[in-house]
């Protein structure tokens, strides 16, 4: 188990850096020039060839990419990120300030998305083809179906503009947040939720349930105490795919409801052709998703001794 | 037939009670007497010699010796009175007296000076001409100092007027603190939003109302939802919160008060002087009279813009003589180009074997609209017989490809007040200026020599020198403008006595009441 786990963080740990690696490479690959981006934010129009050669020559963007690579990395190892073209901050003080609005948006997000899922699917599975099943199935394909600036605008329109029960935008106590969690947990809770329905009937369908109603088990007994525990697997691995996709999710959402994540610094990050700040971002999301991904991962391999077992040839 | 159980019964009463609680947000409940504007971005620090803040804020925190007033007037700022030496070399300030900065230091002839070295005479800031002609400063009297300069410059009383670097920080201020005299006190910025409070001790007419939330909504759409819910009482301005006039239209069908004021900035479609096609008169010109500027104020505008064929509009000074708007002519176009040597109809024109083709850049990131613009353009040029390929690109490209003149046609925006018309003219016409990626309008030789006289010349004779610039443009075809289009806000009914400033640049709050 120890070695099969510190096989997963070596390849977490190689893929994040062939990832960085690509998205450096794309990053100064794409058009623009951080020279002259860096000399219009100290000169204004006064930003001349000069000016922009100097700064170019200072910050080595004359080098080879790979020797450019190796000292973003070295820097980036060390908290370093850089400072941003657009705000003039260090990476290191933008995180510090909009990580925990993200943190906030997807922990808020994540556990709503659980939850809706559960009981969707649960409740789907326990009706059966009833009404509700088929009520439910509808709803999440809309779900699945509906882009979240379109939600976000719906949501807003009605519970904010119409019945004024919670602000437009900004943070300002738990009710402002409630927009925001929906939005950005409607998708993977209608995913979720068709997960949750086709594998407890899948499950449902299996010798030990049948045991179970023969021994006069209700269905939600049934579906509760012997089927579910069985489809943690499945769930945990799409959930896990599900809360890393939120974050791309999260990148509209805090723009539309005005939160100053990471999200909505990373739109204006390409807006103003903030190389520095796109290439910190990028690396956070990279981190972000393979971190979660061994996370779940382990924790499958920790609720299924199937997956520790090695494989054999 | 609805069936109710004891379960479904209780779950509904219990969603019911929970949707009662939730406190309907407060609309003007404690705000009573706060103004919340949005802002498209975070103030950030107000830094006065950095490129990083927005440019909207400083006014409310900062004075000049000068303020930009209605079409340009000049209105007494931290100077009371200024005089320029008959040979343009000096000009003395009397400084506004009794004035401290709000940290309590107190303004006079020592803190102006150490705020102009701050700018004038640096390299970072030439693109200004008094600072680029800067000589010395010497401080005749506590409150009296005189500017030299190696030069004469006919517009530095314009230029001390501008947003950034011309504007009085108090000496004590520590790095990263906003510290002015001006009528309004950071009392706190963030990501989010910055805070400012009335500075009661302010040498000018005080704000009716005692603080100021500038709120940051990146979103348009989600501004006008929140001016909407009235959680917002101010949303618009080019460089505050842009209002897009489509938004506008609806926001106005709603019962809000939309405020549009005439421009200080032209739309202008640019021909590229290196393209061989745009060297031809007669083509600029069948594209100039092959376009109906009213139907794009129209139809693309919603009616907020003005068409026009000058360069700048007369919300700027030394504006020039009007030029009237032709109305669109197809056959005048097409004779245009039959004139230049070219032949062919509305199916098509050739010149010496080459057909009448034109790329026409353009980028939605550089100009949000611009693309429906362009195809409108598009099909009126397609009436007369010139095709036009449409290049969307982004900012970045758009910014590479602008100054090398790697395009046709694409589109152009004056600076607006207070930077125009000598802003504007000197960067966007002159050959040997750098403008960095903004590119150029229209550059030629005998152009230079005018802009470079219209520069030099003050006084009475400006006006002329500055005439005889329009006029080589508008015979030569060097450019076409399109429209001004309007500034545009939208308020909350709360709002009373809503006046624009002088300028884009300024936040909206003189004059204001709130109900």
């Amino acid at each position: 188990m120890q070695r099969m786990f510190m096989r997963r963080v070596g390849l977490a740990l190689l893929l994040m850096l062939a990832a960085t690696a690509l998205t450096f490479w794309l990053v100064t690959a794409a058009p623009g020039n951080v020279a002259a981006l860096i000399a219009e934010r100290a000169a204004g129009a006064g930003a001349d060839g000069e000016m922009i050669a100097k700064i170019a020559d200072d910050l080595g963007l004359n080098d080879p990419l790979p020797v450019r690579y190796a000292r973003w990395l070295g820097d980036a190892l060390t908290g370093d990120f850089g400072v941003s073209l657009r705000t003039g901050k260090p990476m290191a003080e933008e995180f510090a300030e909009r990580i925990p609005m993200t943190l906030a948006l997807l922990a808020g997000g994540g556990v709503l998305a659980l939850v809706l899922s559960l009981a969707m699917g649960i409740a789907g599975a326990a009706s059966n083809g009833g009404i509700v099943d088929r009520v439910l199935h509808g709803l999440a394909l809309v779900g699945a179906s509906t882009p979240n600036f379109f939600v976000a605008a719906m949501l807003v329109i009605v519970f904010s503009v119409w019945l004024g029960m919670v602000p437009t935008f900004g943070v300002a106590g738990l009710t402002s947040w409630l927009l925001p969690w929906i939005t950005i947990a409607l998708f993977p809770a209608s995913v979720l939720a068709r997960v949750v329905r086709v594998n407890l009937q899948d499950t449902m369908s299996r010798p030990f349930a049948t045991t179970g109603f023969a021994k006069g088990l209700t269905r939600s007994a049934v579906l509760l105490r012997e089927a579910l525990p069985n489809i943690a697997i499945p769930y945990m691995t799409t959930f896990g795919a599900q809360f890393t996709l939120m974050i791309i999710g999260a990148i509209v959402v805090e723009r539309v409801f005005g939160l100053n994540g990471v999200g909505a610094f990373f739109i204006e990050a390409i807006r103003f052709r903030d190389f520095i700040g796109m290439q910190a971002i990028l690396t956070l999301f990279v981190v972000f998703f393979v971190s979660i991904n061994l996370l779940v991962d382990v924790l499958a391999m920790l609720a299924d001794p199937r997956l520790r077992r090695p494989r054999k040839a | 037939m609805l069936k109710l159980d004891r379960r479904s019964f209780l779950a509904t009463t219990a969603g019911l009670s929970f949707l009662s609680v939730l406190p309907r947000v407060a609309h003007a409940d404690g705000h009573a007497d706060t103004l919340r504007v949005a802002i498209a971005g975070e103030t950030g620090d107000l830094d006065l010699l950095q490129n990083v803040s927005t440019l909207s804020s400083y006014s409310a925190v900062f004075d000049a010796l000068i303020h930009y007033g209605p079409g340009g007037a000049l209105e007494p700022g931290l100077a009371t009175a200024w005089t320029i030496a008959e040979d343009g070399l000096s000009i003395s300030f009397d400084l506004r007296e009794g004035v401290s900065f709000t940290d309590g230091t107190p303004f006079d002839a020592t803190a102006a000076e150490w705020n102009l070295k701050r700018w004038m005479g640096v390299a970072d800031f030439s693109w200004i001409g008094i600072a680029d002609n800067y000589d010395n400063i010497t401080i005749d009297a506590p409150n009296k100092i005189t500017v030299k300069l190696k030069r004469p410059v006919p517009a530095a009383l314009l230029e001390l007027t501008i947003v950034r670097p011309v504007r009085f920080l108090s000496p004590k201020a520590a790095a990263g603190q906003p510290i002015g005299t001006g009528p309004w006190i950071v009392e706190s910025y963030s990501s989010t939003e910055t805070v400012l409070v009335r500075n009661d001790a302010y040498w000018g007419e005080k704000p009716a109302f005692g603080r100021m939330e500038l709120k940051v909504v990146p979103d348009e759409l989600a501004r006008a939802n929140a001016l909407r819910a009235g959680e917002l009482d101010v949303i618009g301005g080019d460089w505050v919160a842009a209002l897009s006039p489509r938004r506008a239209k609806a926001l106005e069908g709603e019962g809000m008060t939309i405020v549009a004021e005439p421009g200080t900035a032209t739309t202008i479609l640019g021909f590229s002087p290196k393209s061989p096609m745009m060297q031809d008169k007669a083509v600029r010109d069948a594209i100039f009279m092959g376009i109906d500027r009213a139907a794009v104020a129209t139809v693309l505008f919603e009616g907020y813009a003005d068409p026009t064929a000058d360069i700048f509009p007369t919300t700027v000074p030394t504006a020039g003589a009007r030029t009237p708007v032709p109305a669109r002519d197809v056959a005048a176009a097409q004779a245009a180009l039959t004139a230049g040597g070219w032949t062919g109809d509305a199916s098509g024109w050739a010149k010496d074997g080459a057909a009448l083709e034109i790329a026409f850049l353009v980028s939605e990131e550089s100009f949000p609209g611009s693309r429906r613009i362009a195809e409108m353009i598009q099909g009126m040029l397609m009436e007369v017989g010139v095709k036009t390929n449409i290049e969307t690109v982004d900012n970045a490209t758009m910014h590479e490809r602008r100054p090398n003149f790697d395009y046709d046609l694409t589109f152009f925006a004056t600076y607006g007040a207070p930077y125009d018309p000598h802003g504007s003219l000197g960067a966007s016409f002159v050959t040997a200026s750098d403008t960095g990626p903004d590119g150029k309008i229209y550059v030629h030789p005998d152009l230079d020599a005018l802009v470079a006289t219209a520069l030099e010349t003050g006084g009475d004779s400006r006006q002329g020198a500055m005439q005889a610039v329009y006029d080589w443009l508008r015979d030569n075809t060097a450019a076409c403008p399109l429209v001004v289009t309007q500034r545009l806000w939208a308020v909350n009914p709360r709002v009373k006595g809503f006046t624009l400033p002088a300028t884009d640049y300024d936040l909206p709050f003189k004059g204001i009441t709130l109900g």
